[in-house]
């Protein structure tokens, strides 16, 4: 039986390169299985959606409505994973919305497997956040993401006891390279014939991290 | 044989909720594997009835025959609780009937467990009534719903204002029934089903249906925060169940 994977890369701070890993990861989907979904909830930061247009569609979680859109969605197991790039301003509603709806046990139910990348600051809003999402989520579904360009320096403790998926920073001139909408991960490890660039082992370093991740998902269905 | 159990859920005042507090009694009880039959007093069309067809009648509560067929048959029928949604604005002549008929001296003597549910709404008006209603409580469980159908807080930010209403009956229990989710409501609304088949995604015959999982999400939680109150009252004690523990799957 096929177990569909919802990630749901998260922060209640602007800027700690949500999008960013939205991004990265929606493109890994699509070349390792061909399709993916993504989600943009984002109304006040760069959009997935102007990255992304094939894939992405946009959603909200201000009412009723949009959360059914959004949620009645991401709740059927068809085999095809999903990407949620949620925006810092529907951080506390999504988190109420799935604790009151009973998210993560109907997911078991039904076959998907949610999995929520959590992108740490090292700010209160972010310290508070985190223990919220210890109380509602196994841990074992529960990753830091820990963004060297955002945290710069040693991850705070209270968010280095689960699993860390590390993404390292660049430099400034190859993070302005990949910012531009045109900027495909896939298209540059296709098209760039000298692998050892820094761009190139950086996208092949978080893909791998990825594939962990998949794997780490295998390994506890089993 | 146990004691007979009836429960009146009522208001003078209308839209204040009653049968949506009615129906989440029949899930209580359902859920609960306690017996029971209702009555819906929306005579000639029932709202009740709609929702719990099976266990349901509709009756006029105002005349002789409909009463009969309520309390005449208390001792004989093999459910061991009545709910009887009163319609809007029967309460007290319900009440006022049930005194005349010797009904009330019945339950002051034991010999019938009698509950009154008096569902609030957020307006004065709806809180004189109980005052009115308070008359008719001796030998009674007397349950003050506080039924949040918007935000309101009852009064609670003019204590003067709130003490004069809720704390003027000494025996009175108050409960919260908390606010659903308006197209949570409305989609249960449409589906005509139980709040329980809807939470276990099931059509009016028990054929499977597709809500929304968003949807059923809430309406679950609601109807937990619903349930905890009625647990909280020790229900089941009353209606001589007890089986808090023992519930059916799928509330959950």
């Amino acid at each position: 039986m096929p177990h569909t994977p919802v990630y749901i890369i998260c922060s209640p701070r602007p800027l700690v390169g949500k999008t960013l890993i939205a991004r990265l990861l929606s493109e890994f989907l699509l070349l390792k299985n061909g399709a993916v979904v993504s989600f943009d909830i984002n109304l006040k930061e760069p959009s997935l959606l102007e990255y992304l247009p094939k894939i992405t569609e946009t959603a909200d979680v201000i009412d009723t409505f949009g959360k059914m859109q959004l949620m009645d969605r991401v709740i059927v197991d068809d085999g095809i994973a999903k990407v949620i790039d949620l925006g810092f301003h529907a951080f506390d509603e999504f988190f109420k919305m799935t604790e009151e709806i009973g998210f993560m046990k109907e997911a078991a139910r039904r076959s998907v497997a949610p999995v929520i990348l959590f992108v740490a600051d090292t700010d209160r809003v972010s310290a508070r956040a985190y223990p919220m999402l210890q109380q509602q989520i196994p841990a074992s579904a529960l990753v830091t993401i820990d963004n060297e360009f955002t945290v710069r320096g040693e991850l705070p403790a209270a968010f280095a006891r689960g699993r860390v998926l590390r993404i390292a920073a660049l430099p400034v001139f190859l993070k302005t390279y990949i910012d531009r909408l045109t900027f495909s991960f896939t298209d540059y490890l296709r098209n760039e014939k000298d692998s050892s660039t820094e761009l190139h082992q950086w996208i092949r370093k978080n893909y791998f991290s990825f594939r962990e991740l998949e794997l780490n998902l295998i390994l506890q269905r089993s | 044989m146990s004691k007979p159990v009836v429960v009146v859920v009522g208001a003078d005042k209308g839209g204040v909720g009653k049968t949506t507090v009615s129906r989440t009694l029949l899930d209580y009880f359902s859920a609960n594997n306690v017996p029971t039959r209702a009555f819906d007093t929306e005579s000639p069309r029932g709202t009740l009835k709609r929702f719990h067809p099976e266990i349901t009648e509709i009756v006029d509560m105002t005349t002789t025959s409909d009463q009969m067929k309520i309390f005449d048959t208390l001792n004989s029928s093999s459910p061991s609780v009545t709910v009887i949604d009163v319609r809007a604005g029967l309460l007290s002549p319900a009440l006022a009937s049930l005194r005349d008929i010797g009904f009330l001296d019945a339950a002051k003597s034991g010999q019938i467990t009698f509950a009154v549910f008096h569902i609030l709404g957020p307006s004065i008006a709806s809180l004189d009534e109980i005052a009115e209603t308070a008359n008719f409580m001796q030998g009674a469980k007397y349950f003050l719903v506080k039924n949040f159908i918007n935000d309101t807080q009852f009064f609670q930010w003019d204590q003067a204002t709130y003490n004069s209403y809720f704390h003027r009956i000494k025996d009175a229990t108050e409960l919260t029934i908390p606010k659903l989710n308006e197209m949570a409501y409305e989609q249960v609304e449409v589906a005509s089903v139980p709040f329980l088949k809807f939470v276990a995604n099931k059509g009016v015959d028990d054929e499977s249906a597709n809500y929304s999982f968003v949807l059923r999400g809430y309406v679950r939680h609601w109807l937990a925060n619903v349930w905890s109150e009625f647990d909280r009252i020790k229900l089941t004690d009353l209606v001589g169940s007890g089986k808090v523990g023992a519930r059916s799957s799928g509330e959950k």
